[in-house]
């Protein structure tokens, strides 16, 4: 067995109070392969990873790494034995440059004890050769792409001689084209003896990518496969437990009158940098707009103007033909459905009970939750209101009484998606309504999107998903750098040429 | 609610045990210390008539920290809103002369107009300046500090006496006694039950307290933030108001320096302990009334000085707020492990 590097035996973990997040699970993991780890969210990937870096710490079980058993205290014991991790959310110092991030905790000195800064860039510019990253060790980090971003927490872990690289999910943040450089560069430092474990839920790449795949769900691992001899339905049966269909239900439908009209939609911050840049577009009825573009090209501003959160500098919003742009927030309400991305800091209140959430927005609008003279809360209806939302929804709940934040997360967007969806209005604006939510809950919001399009009402949907964007947009509107590059029928334009868009806004590769 | 119940008695449990050891580390005797606390305040008709009169000025106070702090209003006024409701009462009794049925809703009126107009000033100035109401209320505390005590020394003060104090009240603004229950009680009572009412079952009760827990959230569902923080200010600048006003009509009957003591800072304790509940300020103020009326009698009987009450009120505070905290997360971890032996076997 010593061609098995990591050999993780019968790993349990609960998180309290009662989530078992690893059911008794057993993973070898072999020198020098990429290996990934797939399966919804919720099912332990990232977890097990977690465990064994030393992040979070198993009930049971044994880790035994290089033939001795291990047990990481925490991170820095894991990169000293030879085990890094790259999160999710990159973390680097965005002022310093490249080789200040890199070196920062292990800086070489000169005798005096100072920063030896000429050895410490040369160091960094070796690594950068040896490895073939094609970064600039001068750049500061704030100014580089975030696929780059990505390169430097790779880095720094080479850097700290780890022969493990942990990735969590690295694909989520990057376009369709950056995707194959990191392929290229993952599979470059296997071929060069380091060992991959590569998170991730989208099966596409993983088959691309990976020597050999574990799948998990529910916190079991359910099998260990060579990627060669699998394919994507076999991987989705495993990681959802039944077959999944990859192809848009969405029929043919002609778009009614417009009903979002957005008009020179300009937002420049005090100190001058715009933020949106003169946005012309239009939502009609029984459309899906899909909004692309990478995080940060000014999706959160144009929900914060739709919403009004913030004032725009100049331009128009019209709903139904009315200026909304000066109304406040109640008065958009009246007209807005709304998802936002974050559910626990826009979307709900995590402490509150779920009627309490349920009738959030409605408790202004629907007269039945009104008691006397419009001071009192119809307690009693406000229980009844909230039964309908769960059946509507199929939310899995106790009771209405329940606290929001011992609901799984798939049903805590169904309780937020059916509450605005329960509003009526005419114009839905989603934003990111699926992040972070299993295959079975997206489905089933997918599902009601594509519901509300066919009773004709309006819909703008942001998204960082590509493949959702293209599987219920009608039409693609393209951010980047607070212009709207791109307004696109679906039917006329492929992920590459929007992807090529949200990355430099024109149509050519770079 | 079980949870809740179970910890707040293991907490107090603990505390006197922790008492009783400093007890014992004094040379006093703990069991007949604790007889004696709880004699002095629970048992008995006078006792207990007592206990709920300075519960009084100790409940109101804490209903308006914890309807504060619940919605999200930092509020530490109550300690200027109280003074300022005494001086509002006392005002409107040395120049009013009503009959009793009308005197006393009008000066208990007064007391809370008092109350709200020193919050409201907190209030507007966050509306307008966008000053933290934090830093506001706290100084103005120390402006309705010295502005009554130039009040009682100037304006209003008793010619006849030898320290700044105002004349007696009306005696149709006292308020009246039934044998030893003195009817502020009532008043009490009332701002429970308003309070409790306003808060869960009014719909500005829900708004200030999804507030309270995420205001961005809030604001997102169309609520009006900003109108609703300047009515919970006032409305607990009232409560804390009404305090002051009460303390004045139903017991000394006139404004004497001091008059404010530690009621509002105890009050503002009080809630924090009760995690802001509504019912438990109201149940841990009679509990911290028990204690400061009863450490009284106790120094009659045994030799502890009644300063015990303090400490006993300290240990109450951090060991009820710190086991909180530490009692979930113990029941939560252990139902982890016994969850991880199961997927274990």
């Amino acid at each position: 067995m010593d061609s098995n590097l990591i050999e993780m035996r019968h790993m349990v973990k609960v998180y309290p109070p009662s989530v078992l997040a690893l059911d008794d699970v057993s993973v070898e993991f072999r020198r020098g392969e990429i290996h990934s780890i797939v399966g919804e969210n919720g099912a332990g990937k990232s977890t097990l990873m977690k465990v064994l870096y030393g992040l979070t710490h198993a009930n049971s079980g044994e880790i035994w790494f290089k033939g001795k058993p291990v047990s990481f205290r925490e991170p820095g014991e894991a990169i000293r034995a030879g085990i890094g991790m790259v999160h999710q959310e990159i973390v680097l110092i965005p002022e310093y440059t490249v080789w200040e991030n890199i070196v920062l905790g292990v800086e070489p000195v000169n005798w005096l004890g100072k920063l030896d800064r000429r050895r410490a860039r040369e160091l960094v510019r070796q690594k950068i050769d040896e490895f073939q990253f094609n970064l600039d060790p001068d750049a500061r980090v704030e100014e580089i792409s975030v696929a780059a971003r990505q390169k430097v927490e790779i880095l720094t872990l080479l850097y700290r001689n780890v022969e493990v690289l942990i990735l969590d999910e690295p694909t989520a943040v990057l376009t369709p084209q950056e995707i194959p450089q990191l392929f290229a560069e993952l599979t470059r430092l296997r071929d060069g003896g380091h060992t991959i474990l590569f998170i991730s839920h989208r099966l596409e790449e993983v088959l691309e990518l990976s020597d050999r795949i574990t799948v998990m769900r529910k916190g079991k691992k359910v099998d260990t496969v060579d990627a060669a001899s699998t394919n994507r339905q076999e991987l989705a049966r495993m990681m959802v437990g039944r077959e999944v269909i990859f192809t848009t239900r969405r029929k043919p439908q002609t778009p009614g009158d417009p009903v979002l009209q957005v008009e020179h939609l300009t937002l420049r911050e005090d100190h001058g940098r715009v933020r949106l840049d003169n946005l012309n577009f239009e939502v009609r009825e029984g459309e899906i707009v899909g909004v692309a573009g990478v995080e940060g090209n000014g999706q959160f501003e144009l929900v914060n103007t739709l919403m009004g959160i913030q004032r725009p500098t100049s331009g128009r919003i019209l709903v139904r033909g009315r200026d909304i742009t000066h109304c406040d927030i109640l008065e958009r309400r009246r007209m807005i459905s709304f998802v936002p991305q974050d559910r626990g800091k826009m979307g709900a209140s995590l402490t509150a009970s779920v009627w309490e959430n349920a009738i959030m927005t409605h408790h202004r609008l629907n007269p039945n939750l009104s008691g006397w003279r419009g001071i009192l809360l119809n307690t009693r209806y406000a229980q009844q209101f909230t039964r309908q939302l769960i059946d509507a929804f199929s939310v899995v709940v106790s009771s209405p009484r329940a606290t929001f934040r011992t609901l799984s997360g798939g049903n805590q967007q169904k309780v937020i998606v059916g509450r605005e969806l329960m509003l009526q209005s005419d114009f839905v604006l989603l934003d990111q309504p699926t992040r972070g939510l299993d295959v079975g809950s997206m489905e089933y919001i997918h599902d009601q999107i594509l519901r509300i399009r066919a009773e004709g009402r309006a819909v703008l949907m942001i998204s960082a998903d590509l493949e959702e964007i293209f599987l219920l947009s009608d039409r693609i509107l393209v951010l980047y750098r607070g212009q709207l590059v791109g307004d696109l029928p679906v039917e006329q334009t492929t992920p590459q040429e929007v992807g090529a868009l949200m990355l430099g806004g024109h149509r050519t590769s770079p | 609610m079980k949870q809740k119940v179970l910890n707040a008695l293991i907490g107090i449990l603990v505390a006197l045990l922790l008492g009783a050891v400093l007890l014992v580390l004094q040379g006093y005797n703990p069991l007949e210390t604790y007889q004696a606390l709880f004699q002095f305040s629970l048992f008995g008709y006078y006792p207990f008539a007592t206990t709920l009169r300075n519960a009084v000025p100790l409940v109101l106070p804490g209903l308006s920290a914890a309807i504060a702090f619940a919605s999200g209003v930092v509020n530490l006024g109550q300690p200027g809103q109280l003074v300022m409701g005494a001086l509002f009462a006392t005002v409107g009794g040395l120049y009013l002369d009503l009959p009793p049925a009308l005197m006393i809703p009008v000066l208990a009126l007064l007391a809370m107009l008092g109350g709200m107009i020193w919050a409201g000033i907190a209030a507007l100035l966050r509306r307008f300046f966008d000053m933290s109401e934090f830093i506001v209320t706290l100084m103005l505390n120390m402006i309705a500090d010295y502005f009554t005590a130039w009040a009682i020394t100037e304006p209003f003060k008793d010619p006849s006496a030898f320290s700044p104090m105002t004349p007696q009240i009306a005696a149709s603004g006292w308020l009246p006694k039934w044998g030893e229950f003195n009817s502020m009680i009532l008043f009490m009572f009332a701002a429970v039950l308003v309070s409790w009412f306003v808060f869960s079952r009014w719909k500005a009760g829900y708004e200030w307290r999804i507030t309270g827990q995420n205001a961005l959230f809030a604001r997102l569902g169309g609520c009006d933030i900003n109108r609703n923080f300047v009515s919970v200010m006032l409305m607990t600048g009232a409560l804390a108001g009404l305090a002051g006003g009460l303390v004045v009509m139903g017991s000394t009957h006139r404004f004497i320096r001091g008059l404010g003591a530690n009621y509002a800072w105890d009050g503002v304790m009080i809630a924090i302990v009760a995690n802001n509940g509504i019912l438990a300020t109201f149940l841990y103020g009679l509990f911290f009334s028990a204690i400061q009326t009863g450490a009284l009698g106790m120094e009659l009987i045994t030799s502890v000085p009644n300063e015990i009450s303090q400490v006993l009120q300290a240990v109450l505070v951090l060991v009820i707020v710190a086991s909180r905290e530490y009692l979930n997360t113990l029941v939560e971890q252990l139902s982890a492990r016994r969850r991880a032996r199961e997927a274990r076997t």
